[in-house]
């Protein structure tokens, strides 16, 4: 079995994570993955549970809340975080197709 | 004509008529600022969590009801990751394993037969934010984020532009009627994609899918779809090989361009939204919902029929959800429906544009509406009598009586009285009278308005034309 | 300086209400203590001028309560409103929330005094905190040690008594190990107790926030003032208020104690089994029954969570894209170069190996070959669990395999982080109330902690089985470096 992922694999996840792989951190993040990708793997293995999911181990319902408003932010001290922005607008580079 | 059979199906997002947004308290607004109603959640803030809008859930549950679907009544929600700048968690938060509704359909009518566009499944959604795309920047505006929204989806059974067009107006009409959304293609509360695509017979497997997204009218849809539907058929017919795609309608072209080619499947890695409970929906969570569904569409046709009006009349009214509303609070009365629409489609109506006003917010009480019927079919009041009195009629609070003796309305109806003013004008217009004779039908016309004329325009029109004809006759 | 923070709350809440000393003395001394240890960096971000400011408010206020003007420090992925909350991480490293966590309006509410942030691993991630963008913390024990992690700042505050209070939060052990290596207590309680609104999503379905203190009954006293159903959260819990520290003193004798097999197995060091072994004949000698039981696909919890952890985290860190607030690449070309490059430079190896595994588990089939199986043995874990306590009250075993290692120790391994938690991954798996109690000393006089484990929203038999041993065993549990006379 490769003791790496490939190139190609790496630059697969690195793209659905949005996160841009420099070429000197390829091998580090070929081998590392791998570790871990090869150890998820072994849940294959296991067996005889029950087919019923549990999403987070909590069992009480959703509460509804009403169809009020109360929060009250001001645009102001949304945008004293914001790197970019041009009036209230928040800005990006353009996006095309759409 | 193409030779090739179309299969289409239709994916419809609408967003709901909520005070607030569905996973945060910011108000559900439209033409407000930017960023003037978002808070944390709706900016995706770290460390926010969703809220459920309890008004979300019952709309959906209409939803259902008016689209004949099956309710799911355990239900979650799920997370559809992808970038996007529009997409402030970068993850939306939708219905992937348990849509609320499935199984259901919306009845047209083609041709004169009735087709039921079965509808896959209906799932809660929040919607994304709005961007505008300059030269060189793209500008967000969070406040559409996190509106509510309902996305149906159709089954692949769609084969033509003209059923796709009857069924989202149908959708349309009934998701209005039903107060679910205010369905506005033009504003984005209602949006639309299409799957268009090919084959050659009904036995094979269906052509490569072709997906026209967000096309801005009911015209269009029918447009896009002819337009896929040769353009497909062109690129068939030469034998050429085109790949599943995303394209969009073009108004200033009419006609569909490329987006981007699928090359993989997309990859939402879906997965249960861990942030939210489960829901169940108990039986009286649904009847409380469905309690104040107001009277559909096609009940009113059939309400309207039995009440004897045209069909012309009964789809203007449907088009019209105020005037229908104000119509159905008379149903309980023996006014002549024919009549009372007349009022409403005619006179009526164009008051209220020119006015921009809903017929609620005038003076027309129902008391005053089914005198104004019953004055109007007993020729009491006669259409110029109404273009006079309509404004009095509309802004005052004043009774059709007095209305009537304040602009002192008295109509010659009597025979006798009126059979004199006709033959004083015969008299005085000799040469109109033979050019009738001679058959000239405008000279009728003529004789008339100087009937009118001579009576002070007090005279019936209908009764004294009728006078008027017998008089000719006998010349 | 003065020395009234090592005294125990009790006696601090007395010289208040007596008047013997205002909030601003303990203030003040509480800074004194974070200079005098600036070299553990225990700290992010120091709060002083807004504690003074605050402490000199507290002076025209009646002491209403035991926390009342009482020092507190916040692990760095709490919100704080208008102060700087990092997540230890150069995404964030400029970041000024604009509201309160739900637990911050409740500790503010008891007008308790936040002096800071203090030191974690980045977003959470790692054991060590060695993950943090600004360098680990030591142990106050041993300062060539680690102080574990993710909580390490918060859990070496309170080893070196700067505070008596901490705030940590706990994902997969990140409350109870670095307590078990510094020796403190440390509370993670149920899944639902605390609110999570205004916590810093790692794994939404894990995370829980909790109290790090010198001692089990103060322990339980902030428990007391964070709990509560939230309508900011749909996951935090609607249960009946209760004192968490009513059942502290009473008789043990009687009690059902299980220890799963998997715990004492030599995954754990002879050390730590040989001082878990005393305290159950301890508990033996106290009328306690102790039975090794069998929790079913115990030792398949870490693998459970690499998925779901992962999974969840490479969800909830997609927000960070450098658009709405954090860190953002300069003069992006577009907007892959945004994404790309903000993600690049903000976020740390650890966070970026993590978030990648993440996707990669969720993306097209792997989400149902990996994720649902995970859903699916999850639930059966719990079910195990909670078919124990059927039988049991409480559940024991060591929080950790070993007792804290050398800072510099480099393991390549990338899987080293999780197997520092394989003891502790578990208990939020099932979602149950999990602590630490410090227990004794290696023989090199690191701290060794013992984990108990109790039913869902039972954390008040955890803290009365904890008091019992705490006052049994008597430890001086005060770091030698940290040991100044008053």
């Amino acid at each position: 079995m490769e003791d790496r992922l490939s190139k190609e694999e790496v630059l697969h996840v690195a793209y659905l994570a949005k996160i841009k792989i420099k070429d000197n951190e390829m091998e580090k993040y070929q081998i590392e993955l791998k570790t871990i990708l090869d150890s998820i793997k072994k849940i294959k293995e296991v067996t005889g549970y029950d087919d019923e999911i549990l999403i987070a181990p909590f069992s009480e319902d959703a509460r509804l809340r009403d169809d009020v408003n109360k929060s009250n932010v001001i645009v102001k001290d949304i945008l004293k975080n914001v790197p970019r922005h041009s009036g209230n607008y928040i800005e990006v580079p353009v996006v095309i197709n759409e | 004509m193409s030779n090739y059979i179309p299969t289409i199906g239709i994916e419809i997002h609408v967003e709901l008529k909520t005070n607030t947004k569905i996973f945060s308290d910011s108000i559900n607004g439209y033409g407000m600022g930017a960023n003037t109603l978002v808070n944390e959640i709706d900016l995706g803030y770290p460390g926010t969590l969703p809220l459920i809008n309890k008004e979300v859930i019952n709309i959906a549950i209409k939803a259902c009801k008016v689209l004949n679907c099956k309710i799911r009544k355990e239900m979650h929600f799920d997370r559809k990751n992808y970038f996007y700048p529009d997409n402030p968690k970068n993850y939306q938060i939708t219905q992937a394993r348990t849509p609320i509704g499935y199984d259901g359909y919306v009845q047209i009518n083609v041709d004169g037969v009735d087709k039921k566009i079965e509808i896959e499944e209906m799932h809660i959604e929040e919607d994304t934010c709005k961007s505008a795309h300059r030269k060189n920047v793209t500008l967000l505006d969070f406040n559409r984020a996190g509106v509510p929204l309902i996305e149906i989806v159709t089954k692949p059974c769609i084969s033509s532009a003209k059923e796709a067009m009857l069924y989202i107006e149908k959708l349309k009409e009934t998701l209005l009627y039903a107060d679910i959304s205010d369905c506005k293609m033009e504003e984005g509360s209602l949006r639309c994609d299409c799957n268009v695509s090919l084959r050659k017979n009904k036995e094979d497997k269906l052509g490569v899918k072709v997906e026209v997204k967000n096309i801005g009218s009911i015209s269009n849809v029918g447009l896009s779809i002819e337009k896929e539907i040769a353009r497909q058929s062109i690129l068939y017919d030469k034998g050429e090989i085109f790949k599943e795609q995303t394209r969009r309608f073009d108004s200033t072209i009419n006609d569909t361009v490329l987006m981007r080619i699928k090359e993989t499947g997309n990859d939402y890695r879906y997965f249960p939204e861990p942030d939210i409970p489960y829901i169940h929906l108990t039986d009286q969570m649904i009847n409380d919902a469905l309690k104040n569904i107001p009277i559909l569409p096609d009940e009113r046709r059939k309400i309207y029929q039995k009440k004897n009006m045209s069909n012309i009349n009964i789809e203007k009214i449907i088009a019209n959800r105020s005037l229908s509303d104000y119509l159905n609070d008379m149903l309980d009365t023996d006014i002549d429906f024919q009549v009372a629409s007349n009022l409403l489609l005619g006179d009526i109506s164009s008051y209220l544009n020119k006015n921009n006003k809903n017929i609620f917010e005038t003076k027309l009480t129902k008391e005053k509406f089914i005198d104004l019927v019953s004055k109007t079919k007993s020729r009491i009041l006669t259409s110029k009598n109404i273009k006079d009195i309509l404004n009095s009629v509309l802004e005052s609070d004043n009774s059709i009586d007095e209305i009537i003796s304040s602009n002192n309305i008295s109509n010659i109806t009597d025979d006798n009285e009126l059979k004199d003013i006709i033959s004083k004008v015969l008299v005085e217009n000799e040469n109109s009278v033979n050019d009738y004779i001679n058959g000239h039908d405008r000279a009728f016309k003529y004789l008339m308005g100087q009937v009118m004329k001579m009576s002070k325009g007090k005279a019936d029109p209908l009764i004294a034309s009728n006078l008027l004809k017998e008089f000719l006759i006998k010349k | 300086m003065s020395r009234y923070l090592d005294k125990s709350i009790i006696e601090i809440n007395k010289m208040l209400k007596e008047k013997v000393i205002k909030p601003i003395d303990l203030v003040e001394e509480a800074f004194a203590r974070i200079e005098e240890n600036e070299n553990l960096n225990a700290f992010i971000t120091l709060n002083k001028e807004e504690a003074i400011e605050t402490a000199k408010k507290l002076e025209n206020l009646e002491v209403d309560n035991i926390l009342f003007g009482i020092p507190i420090a916040i692990k760095d992925n709490i919100l704080t409103k208008d102060l700087r909350t990092t997540c230890a991480s150069h995404m964030l490293d400029n970041f000024i929330p604009i509201y309160d966590a739900t637990v911050i309006s409740k500790l503010k509410e008891k007008h308790m005094i936040i002096v800071g942030k203090t030191n974690m691993d980045e977003f959470a991630m790692g054991s060590t905190s060695k993950t943090s963008y600004f360098g680990a913390p030591h142990n106050p024990w041993n300062y060539n040690k680690i102080s574990g992690g993710s909580s390490g700042g918060s859990a070496v505050c309170v080893s070196s008594r700067i505070t008596p209070f901490a705030l940590g939060s706990d994902t997969g052990g990140s409350i109870r190990q670095p307590a078990s290596y510094c020796g403190v207590v440390g509370m993670k309680p149920t899944y639902g107790r605390v609110s999570r609104y205004g916590l810093v999503a790692f794994a939404s379905s894990l995370d829980q926030i909790g109290p790090l203190t010198r001692n089990v009954y103060e322990n339980a006293v902030l428990l007391n003032a964070i709990v509560g159903m939230d309508n900011n959260d749909l996951t935090s819990a609607n249960k009946k208020e209760e004192d968490f520290t009513r059942k502290i003193g009473e008789d043990i004798s009687g009690m059902k104690i299980a220890i799963p097999n998997y715990f004492m197995s030599d995954i754990v060091s002879d050390e730590i089994r040989e001082k878990i072994r005393s305290i159950i004949d301890i508990l033996k000698q106290s009328g306690c029954t102790v039975d090794y039981i069998d929790i079913k696909y115990l030792e398949n919890a870490v693998l459970l969570y690499q998925i779901i952890a992962m999974g969840e985290a490479s969800s909830n860190l997609a927000r960070y894209d450098g658009i709405r607030y954090g860190h953002s690449k300069e003069n992006p070309k577009d907007i892959d170069e945004l994404y790309y490059g903000s993600r690049e430079e903000g976020f740390g190896d650890e966070v970026k190996r993590r978030i990648m595994v993440g996707s990669y588990i969720l993306s097209g089939d792997n989400a149902k070959i990996y994720y649902d199986k995970a859903m699916s043995i999850r639930s059966d874990i719990r079910t195990s669990f909670l078919e124990a306590f059927k039988k049991y009250d409480l559940i024991i075993g060591p929080t950790t395999t070993t007792t804290a290692y050398g800072l510099d120790v480099e393991d390549p391994n990338p899987l080293k982080s999780f197997m520092d938690d394989v003891l502790v991954i578990p208990v939020n798996m099932a979602g149950l109330p999990g602590l630490n109690i410090p227990i004794g000393f290696s023989k090199d006089n690191l701290p060794i902690g013992m984990h108990i484990i109790g039913n869902d929203f039972d954390e008040a038999t955890i803290y009365k089985l904890a008091s019992y041993i705490e006052k049994k065993l008597n430890l001086d549990l005060t770091p030698k470096g940290c040991d100044k006379s008053v």
